[in-house]
């Protein structure tokens, strides 16, 4: 019986994701990039601080401001996942350009972004960590260079391609 | 107008869909993109037009439902499988973590489904019992499948083209609420049972229609207007600021 239950239950949650999933794609359908300001994004997860406040600030206090920092920080990295997860739409377009370099330079933003995507989720899962027990440091550093390097591929995407005069790296 | 007699009307309705599909498919070559689909397709337009013919010699649609319904299912997987290759193919790097996980959480499937078989052998008495479990199994792992995929999509911020999505959109339905209706069709009364049957008439229905709309719709361009003009990026910049100097 408890098995019965267990299947029954995952194909009605099965049924609630697709639609779910119809949803979030006609939302997805407006989908914007969210710029992100990454000297303050650095700054976010710039762990040094931290060990002056752990030292300075009483527990509690230390406590309640690194899971303010936290959610600050993943809200941060929820942009990132979602301009890369844009990015690999928009480039997934491009990259079907006759023009050669255009495709070559939409794959490699492709590829990146792809990478940023993975790393996004690493970092939220770090944030959620760190936020359940916040002595522990695990800082996603690895995402500032990259999602730097993306712009900047972005940036030369833009300039191959002639016909697309809207910033778009600066969009994100 | 007596249950039986609606399921017939689907039924009859569900053919008239399928040869629409089977007909859109022709029209605009899908079979070049999407082969395992296409194969699904008109195996299911088969199975009905077999089932059909059979329909007043009991034993003979029994052996052609059931072995029609299992090679539906291992169209259906194949149909996942190549769901699964056009969403992450033009994507290397996910592609590889993504068969990684999918590897594991198939495996974990085929135990639960071995779990299903295992725990409720001793009560499926009979032929047709031990064919419904087995079809549980299957359907179990397929929906398992297919939810993995719309998660990992999520996950990895994935889009689908339209026809992709369609596909996916209506295979999980159909196997979904075949899933229930597998399951628990062998513990209801009569009533009850001819309940599942009409639920899982309509959404193989529904499904049809899912599949025919999101294949005659026109796929939606991504165009330059997705992208914010300078202004708009200046107020987000400074709703950011404020938010950080919270």
């Amino acid at each position: 019986m408890t098995i019965t239950v267990i299947v029954v239950a995952l194909a009605l949650c099965a049924v609630m994701l697709f639609y779910m999933a119809v949803r979030s794609r006609r939302k997805k359908a407006g989908q914007s990039f969210h710029p992100v300001d990454l000297s303050a994004f650095r700054t976010l997860i710039d762990r040094d601080d931290e060990l002056f406040m752990k030292e300075k600030l009483p527990r509690s206090k230390f406590v309640r401001l690194k899971r303010q920092r936290i959610r600050v920080t993943a809200r941060y990295v929820g942009r990132i996942a979602s301009n890369a997860s844009a990015v690999l739409h928009v480039s997934a377009a491009v990259r079907l350009s006759p023009m050669p370099e255009v495709a070559s330079a939409a794959a490699q933003v492709t590829e990146l972004a792809a990478q940023i995507r993975i790393q996004c989720l690493v970092a939220l899962a770090k944030l959620s960590l760190e936020y359940a027990m916040p002595s522990l440091q695990l800082t996603p550093a690895l995402l500032v260079p990259r999602y730097q390097t993306l712009r900047e591929n972005v940036r030369r995407l833009g300039d191959l391609q002639t016909q697309n005069q809207i910033p778009l790296a600066s969009a994100i | 107008m007596s249950g039986r007699l609606i399921i017939h009307d689907l039924w009859i309705g569900s053919i008239v869909l399928q040869v629409a599909l089977a007909m859109a498919l022709l029209e605009k070559r899908t079979w070049r993109n999407f082969p395992a689909f296409a194969a699904y397709i008109f195996f299911c337009l088969f199975e009905a037009g077999i089932t059909y013919a059979l329909f007043g010699n009991k034993v003979a649609y029994f052996w052609a439902f059931w072995t029609c319904e299992t090679i539906g299912i291992v169209l259906g997987l194949a149909v996942v499988r190549e769901i699964f290759t056009n969403v992450f193919s033009p994507h290397p790097a996910l592609r590889k973590l993504a068969t990684m996980i999918f590897r594991a959480a198939v495996m974990a499937l085929v135990l639960l489904a071995c779990g299903v078989i295992y725990t409720q052998s001793a009560n499926a008495k009979g032929m047709a019992n031990a064919v419904l479990l087995a079809a549980e199994a299957a359907r179990l792992v397929e929906v398992g499948v297919i939810m993995l995929l719309f998660l990992s999509s999520t996950a990895f911020g994935l889009h689908w083209r339209q026809n992709v999505f369609g596909i996916a959109l209506g295979l999980g339905m159909f196997a979904a609420v075949d899933l229930v209706t597998v399951t628990l069709i062998g513990h209801v009364s009569p009533a009850t049972q001819l309940a599942f049957r009409l639920a899982r008439g309509i959404s193989f229905s529904t499904s049809l229609l899912i599949w025919l709309g999101y294949l005659l719709l026109p796929e939606r361009a991504t165009s330059s207007a997705e992208i914010p003009k300078q202004a708009q990026l200046e107020q987000w910049n400074q709703a950011v600021m404020e938010l950080i100097s919270r």
